[in-house]
């Protein structure tokens, strides 16, 4: 075993402090509005914090040590159109900025506010699905990490992983937006210190020769060029183009982020900040990826081979607090990210079916209960689900199933004064059919006639997806300008504005 | 080692420094906010759990 006492002392502290300190915050919880968006009073630097700690995660650092042992230094490119992306919405506010004029909590209520009650309905359904779905990846390759770099058997890791999530579900409940603002700040800090370290540990114990020959000898061309990589290519760097936007404007874990910040113009600049973080955070675990490669060789699983290298060259001690790290980045993502599909279930799914209007109680009780219920979902489903892909193209395809309908239905709302309830239907079921499709056929992918096999691309699914979104809200929109006239958007109008 | 590789090892080593920076930054802001975020008008929740 990796792990010595000393690191154990460590862990457990940590786990009890960050616990501490989540329940400490419910004091702070007043109102509807303190509770998923702390009050809308985080400021800049503290918006970051939490915005990056929402963003990484144990799976984070696998996906991307994942696709750095297979990929070479071809996936570096991803940080870098990742970058750019932020860097757009930073310095332009292109859809956070209006998304937080209008004081909205959730992203289908600018559905209703724009298209109307039952688009919003539509769109809370595929947000929750693909959100959860999304998230069902992230307690498996938790698991796996904490095996590589522990040294424990992947049976006890079962029970460790649903105690985690136990302590995560306890504070994230009890103490919403303002625990979770709270104990991301810490965990950015921990984390932040962590990765500087295990990164120094790799580099005293394999040169950057070694891993540039490791890379050259094992994919040649194809691990320094994106394109001629067989795992990415065109479409799959189109897709991360539109992509890396969509999903940065639209994941309502990050966006709520900028929705709890004090102004829109705060709102923009958490993701100019965000941005300048963007490509260190997904280059540092690929290059822990490509560093095993160069140690241990091609032959390892490759999901195990970034943790493992962790295990092996990080010291008791330092290796305690990098678990600690690790562990803060992941439970800073699980409780955002219950706290946001269960803020859109309870206000979007849930509350307008409701025949009377809920009260702030009833929606917060509610949200508790859906954030239990994730959290046993994902226990599941992560321990029985196989992958049909890559972690990160599972994820990203996942992503696509809401982002892509979710990104026409919001940019077009925004930008476009003939966006209407039609378009809106078009975009979120054009946007969601690629993905969905790709999902239920992979599992009879043998059975395929050669022709239907593009079906099962995860690329060209994922590209298509926001190719099909954008064409249902235009098309849609401009059949239907005499049926259905496009609603006005009112500033300040949201529900949150009201509280 | 191939320029390629040269280049991509120069990108990488300054978005890691970014990165880094950046997270000083934050950190020392950060903490301000975080106490502002704390000091608040009114005391413990009384409407809910």
């Amino acid at each position: 075993m990796n792990f010595h006492l000393l690191d154990w002392i460590i862990l457990f502290l940590y786990l009890g402090i960050t616990v501490f300190i989540g329940l400490w915050a419910r004091r702070y919880v007043e109102n509807m509005e303190g509770y998923f968006v702390a009050g809308r009073r985080v400021k800049v630097a503290l918006g970051s914090a939490t915005l990056i700690a929402t963003e990484i995660g144990v799976v984070t650092f696998m996906y991307f040590g994942e696709l750095g042992y297979v990929t070479g230094f071809s996936c570096f490119v991803l940080g870098i159109i990742g970058a750019l992306g932020y860097f757009v919405i930073g310095k332009t506010g292109f859809v956070v900025s209006g998304l937080r004029r209008l004081n909205i909590i959730t992203i289908p209520e600018f559905y209703e506010l724009r298209y109307g009650k039952r688009v919003r309905l539509l769109g809370g359904i595929l947000l929750f699905l693909g959100g959860v779905l999304n998230m069902g990846v992230f307690l498996r390759m938790d698991g796996i990490f904490l095996t590589e770099t522990i040294g424990l058997g992947p049976e006890v890791l079962a029970i460790v992983m649903t105690v985690m999530l136990v302590v995560v579900i306890s504070y994230t409940v009890f103490g919403g937006m303002f625990s979770v603002v709270i104990t991301d700040f810490i965990q950015f800090v921990v984390l932040s210190f962590g990765m500087l370290v295990a990164t120094g540990f790799i580099l005293m114990h394999v040169d950057l020769a070694a891993i540039a020959s490791a890379v050259a000898s094992e994919f040649g061309e194809a691990g320094v060029d994106p394109v001629a990589n067989p795992r990415f290519g065109w479409a799959f760097l189109l897709w991360m183009m539109i992509g890396s936007i969509a999903i940065s404007v639209l994941n309502q874990p990050a966006v709520s982020k900028s929705f709890a910040s004090e102004s829109p113009e705060v709102g923009r600049k958490v993701f100019l900040f965000t941005g300048f973080t963007l490509a260190g955070r997904y280059m540092i675990p690929m290059f822990w990826g490509i560093a095993a490669l160069a140690m241990f060789g091609p032959a390892l699983k490759p999901a195990t081979a970034m943790p493992r290298l962790l295990g092996t060259v990080v010291p008791s001690g330092f290796l305690g607090l990098m678990i600690a790290g690790m562990l803060a980045a992941s439970m800073s993502t699980y409780s955002a990210y219950l706290l946001a599909w269960s803020s859109v279930a309870t206000r979007d799914i849930i509350a307008p079916m409701s025949r009377k209007e809920l009260s702030d109680k009833t929606t917060i009780r509610l949200s508790r209960i859906i954030s239990a219920c994730i959290g046993v979902f994902i226990l599941v489903f992560g321990l029985f689900y196989e992958l049909p892909a890559t972690a990160f193209q599972f994820i990203a395809i996942t992503g696509a199933m809401y982002a892509a309908g979710a990104f026409g239905c919001v940019a077009f709302g925004l930008y476009w004064k003939k966006a209407n309830r039609i378009g809106a239907y078009c975009s979120l079921g054009f946007g969601a059919f690629s993905p969905l499709a790709f999902l239920i056929l992979d599992q009879v992918r043998s059975s395929l006639p050669e022709g239907m096999l593009w079906l099962v691309d995860v690329n060209i699914s994922g590209f298509l997806s926001f190719v099909l979104a954008s064409a249902g809200m235009v098309l849609g929109s401009l059949l239907t300008q005499k049926s259905h006239p496009p609603k006005r958007l009112e500033s300040g109008a949201g529900e949150g504005s009201a509280r | 080692m191939s320029t390629i590789s040269i280049i991509w090892i120069i990108l990488f080593a300054l978005a890691a420094l970014l990165f880094f920076c950046t997270a000083v930054v934050i950190t020392a802001i950060g903490t301000r906010d975080l106490k502002d975020l704390l000091k608040k008008p009114g005391s413990k929740n009384t409407q809910d759990s």
